[in-house]
């Protein structure tokens, strides 16, 4: 799948994930790779780019028995957008999925 | 492409492209590795799978935090404080000077009380026996201050620990940085020590107002009086 159109649904799940916690970036990593053919580096930058749109928050924790691990949190903003974001993205998929089925593939 | 070639080329490119905080996107990086060697995968393995270092970088502009403004400011706000703090944290440790003063104090006095030295006579003249009594309740007084100094060192040294990380948090949220979690103002012990030191404290309270008491009845007693120092012409005045 194209990597670019990937990535901006990719921002949303970043979102998803860290609605109902807090998470470190290799738990977000390790998660969407293992669901979404990308490569493991890509959410980094994702992150990055998030923490600077304001969505999210960092702070770090420390770690039996390593350095600090980094926590992204959800901002007021990062939370607010997402639910927006959310409802636009299903209603869009709806449609994309019902004009696909409307053409009933190969046949 | 092993662990090092990886970081090596990642930070040269986010060097190349001037993305802020490469060292704090490379520091991600590096922990993304340490996590991975330890679930038993190859340096090679985990840099094939987070993909090629200059296409990430590439990823990474635009996406950086600019606070250069507002880190002058915190700075600048950061200076000021410091110097107030400078002064507070010194009376702070001037009173730590103060309380092992008191513990040096009480001991010398009680060794003089109890060994009958009296070397420049500034001890007022009492019955050996009262003076013995009178030492005790003064090496009781010395532990109780130690006991004092003990917690009181302990918590300034806290206060001194949340200072400090105030101070890097500060400097790291206006550098767009992570920061750690407050350290809370609190004495932490371990239980061990505090039970041993609540021990003291208990056994040398009473030692003190035993024998304080003791030696007052002691001396009121063998003076005849209650008010025993107007007795023993203790302030040199006449009645």
């Amino acid at each position: 799948m194209n990597t670019q159109y990937k990535k901006g649904v990719l921002e949303l799940c970043v979102l998803a994930l860290l609605r109902k916690h807090d998470r470190y970036g290799y738990e977000i990593s390790e998660y969407l790779s293992d669901h979404i053919e990308i490569a493991d580096g890509t959410v980094y930058p994702i992150l990055r780019k998030l923490k600077a749109d304001g969505m999210l928050g960092t702070y770090l924790q420390e770690a039996s028995g390593g350095p600090p691990r980094k926590y992204y949190t959800l901002t007021a903003l990062g939370r607010e957008s997402y639910e927006r974001e959310r409802a636009e993205y299903l209603r869009f998929a709806e449609t994309v999925e019902n004009i696909l089925k409307e053409d009933g593939g190969n046949d | 492409m092993t662990k090092n070639e990886f970081l090596t080329k990642l930070s040269h490119e986010l060097g190349r492209r001037n993305v802020a905080d490469a060292a704090d996107v490379a520091n991600e990086y590096e922990q993304h590795f340490s996590f991975k060697l330890a679930d038993g995968y190859t340096e090679e393995e985990i840099a094939a799978r987070l993909g090629d270092p200059s296409a990430l970088a590439a990823q990474f502009d635009g996406a950086s935090v600019s606070a250069g403004g507002r880190k002058v400011v915190t700075v600048i706000g950061l200076c000021f404080t410091d110097l107030f703090a400078g002064i507070f944290f010194t009376l702070l440790a001037a009173w730590q000077i103060v309380m092992a003063a008191c513990i040096v104090a009480f001991t010398a006095l009680a060794v003089c009380l109890v060994g009958g030295l009296n070397t420049f006579s500034m001890i007022p003249e009492m019955p050996y026996g009262c003076a013995v009594v009178f030492g005790i309740a003064l090496l009781a007084l010395a532990a109780l201050s130690a006991v004092g100094s003990i917690y009181y060192g302990a918590f300034l040294k806290q206060l001194m620990r949340a200072f400090g990380r105030f101070h890097s948090n500060a400097l790291a949220s206006a550098s767009g940085k992570a920061t750690l979690p407050p350290i809370a103002v609190s004495v932490r012990l371990c239980p061990k020590a505090k039970r041993r030191l609540r021990t003291v404290v208990q056994i040398s309270m009473a030692v003190f107002a035993t024998a304080f008491m003791l030696a007052y009845v002691i001396c009121a007693v063998s003076a005849g009086s209650l008010e025993f120092w107007h007795a023993w012409g203790w302030f040199n005045y006449s009645v």
